[in-house]
């Protein structure tokens, strides 16, 4: 059941309607029409995944319980042991304590990544296919919540759930399986289990956002889509006009799409009064790559910077390298003690950017889209006070408006390189779309091929005019950061705001992708 | 205190650490100064900071980092 369809919209009406009338006598059970909601929807899906997001959800939980009664049982022993423990005994039992606590961690970790992984790469690796061997709806979403939810338990710093079925809502709640965003513990949950009113602002907002949501994939998205879906299934037949053309495209489809899917995903859950955190703020306005990172996909790389990028860059042997550089003759330099800040981290963050990279599938292009990342990022930090030097050479004022209009620009084609990796079949495939784009460039032939990809001038003319408008709303969006565009709406006379309700129905409805040769398409990041 | 200030100083010439309250929600420190931080503050008061006690609440003023300093000393 996709998010974009009338059954969809069937569904989220039947269940507004379970929840909101719900007995107010029982409203601590209120949760329960979400988690049979979810369950619902997630045996359209494919009751045959069934077993694996259950499979996640106990081991979790009990990973979770037993956890905590090992950290109950310790705080016991050394509270009836106060007086007769010395300091150092108290630490070695603190340490065992420890030690234990990290073994289920570890074990709870390696399975639950260990099936994801093995459907991800089991295919490529060892029966010599390509894709994945079983798309199970959602798990990369749900294991990554899951596994921050053990960390957290492992780290002490939320309480383990003890109703298994509170937990199998927080694993599985249906507006984020498909795609995320990827909620923390101690944000979402709470917000699961208390029962909400009917707010008709909330409601209002959330209809809206989801309004948004549908014209950016149905009317955008779906559209570019079926361009560049003909530009990839002949590949080899096109020139570097086309291709530069498909990539530029693909950006404004990719985030179209998957912001467009998070905007439905937030909107419904706004209805049901639960805040979601924001998985984009308007990326494509980065002024450097590591920005970008910070602006596209939030949720996914929270995740890693929580529970990745600190522990690895604060282990002790990162921490080592960096002391060891300070303390060499090369250590006493300007450079040398910018390196011995900066090596570790970005070292670190390399590693976040490669896993990143190869989450997406079991393809060279992947690896080589997160080394791409990753070496930028490492290279920004290190060469800074490089192009810093540079900078004031040249005598540019790096705060000036035509400097940022610059790096906002650069960061644009730096993210579009990257881009190429995703939109072509292969690795190969990638390094020859590159040629072709700095040695291919005809306009007459592009104009010709471009008009060939299924999209006539009016549907080309739209996705322009689509891609202005989006730039505009995104601007203004930036300039009010601190507030939303429908809470400026607000505001406005009835007769605008209605208005704005009504062109945004029209639009999903004319302008969407529909029908039938038309299929409207999965949402990409459902896959991963 | 004036040692937990010193070392910002030293690690961010260019913010007032005095004033600043939201240091890590307003966007002040990135992770990789944070990482730098954490290192020197390690070393200067022979604590360890975990990765746990990464939440912008404990790294948000100058104050609530040294208020974490001393709670670790403690330990």
């Amino acid at each position: 059941m996709s998010y974009t369809s009338i059954k969809f919209l069937i569904f989220v009406t039947v269940t507004m309607l379970a929840y909101f009338l719900f007995p107010k006598k029982w409203a601590e059970y209120k949760w329960t029409v979400l988690l049979a909601a979810s369950y619902v929807f997630y045996i359209f899906a494919g009751i045959q995944y069934i077993g694996f997001i259950l499979f996640t959800t106990t081991s979790t939980f009990l990973a979770g319980l037993w956890m905590e009664k090992i950290s109950g049982r310790s705080k016991d022993y050394l509270k009836e042991h106060k007086g007769d423990l010395s300091r150092e005994e108290k630490k070695k039992y603190k340490e065992r304590t420890k030690r234990t606590k990290k073994l289920v961690v570890a074990l709870t970790l390696v399975l639950n990544f260990g099936i994801l992984a093995f459907l991800k790469y089991a295919k490529v690796l060892f029966m010599g296919g390509t894709g994945d061997l079983l798309v199970v709806l959602g798990i990369s979403f749900y294991t990554f919540q899951s596994m921050g939810y053990i960390i957290d338990i492992y780290r002490d710093t939320v309480p383990a759930q003890r109703n298994f079925f509170k937990f199998a809502l927080f694993v599985s709640f249906f507006p984020q399986i498909v795609q995320g965003p990827i909620g923390i513990y101690s944000q979402l949950a709470e917000q699961l289990y208390k029962p909400h009113d009917f707010d008709y602002d909330r409601f209002r907002h959330g209809f809206l956002l989801i309004l948004w949501g549908l014209f950016k994939k149905m009317a955008i998205a779906d559209h570019a889509n079926i361009a560049i879906r003909t530009v990839t299934e002949h590949y080899q037949a096109y020139g570097g006009t086309t291709l530069l053309f498909t990539v530029i495209l693909y950006a404004l489809q990719l985030y179209m799409d998957f912001s467009g899917g998070i905007d439905i995903s937030r909107g419904v859950a706004q209805i049901f009064g639960i805040d979601m955190m924001e998985n984009f703020r308007r990326p494509y306005f980065s002024k450097d790559i590591s920005e970008y990172w910070r602006r596209w996909h939030i949720s996914l790389g929270n995740w890693f910077k929580t529970y990745l990028f600190y522990p690895l860059a604060m282990s002790n042997a990162f921490l080592t390298v960096s002391k060891n550089i300070k303390k060499s003759k090369f250590g006493s330099t300007a450079a040398g003690a910018h390196i011995a800040k900066v090596l570790p981290t970005s070292f670190a963050s390399f590693v976040v950017f490669f896993m990143v990279g190869i989450w997406h599938g079991a393809n060279w292009k992947y690896v080589a889209f997160g080394v791409y990342n990753g070496a930028i990022i490492m290279l920004a930090v290190l060469m800074k006070p490089a192009f810093e030097a540079i900078l004031r050479k040249l005598h540019i004022n790096p705060d000036c408006a035509p400097y940022t209009a610059f790096r906002i620009l650069r960061t644009f084609v730096l993210v579009l390189v990257g881009y190429v990796f995703d939109v072509a079949p292969s690795f190969e495939e990638s390094m020859l779309t590159f040629r072709l784009i700095f040695t291919d460039q005809n306009l007459r032939v592009g104009y010709g091929e471009i008009s060939e990809l299924g999209l006539n001038k009016v549907a080309l003319i739209f996705l322009a005019v689509s891609a202005v408008f989006i730039f505009i709303v995104s601007a203004i969006q930036e300039r009010n950061d601190k507030t939303t565009i429908r809470a400026m709406l607000d505001k406005k006379p009835a007769i605008i705001r209605w208005g704005v309700v009504y062109i945004g129905i029209m639009a999903v409805l004319v302008l969407g992708v529909y029908g039938s040769g038309f299929n409207a398409a999965d949402f990409v990041y459902a896959q991963f | 205190m004036e040692k937990v200030l010193e070392i910002l100083q030293e690690l961010r010439p260019d913010v007032d650490f005095e004033n600043e309250d939201s240091l890590v929600d307003g966007g002040v420190l990135d992770s990789f100064d944070i990482v730098a931080l954490v290192g020197e503050l390690n070393d200067e008061f022979d604590i360890e900071i975990k990765p746990s006690d990464l939440i912008p609440a404990n790294f948000n003023s100058a104050k609530a980092i040294a208020a974490l300093v001393e709670k670790l000393m403690d330990e």
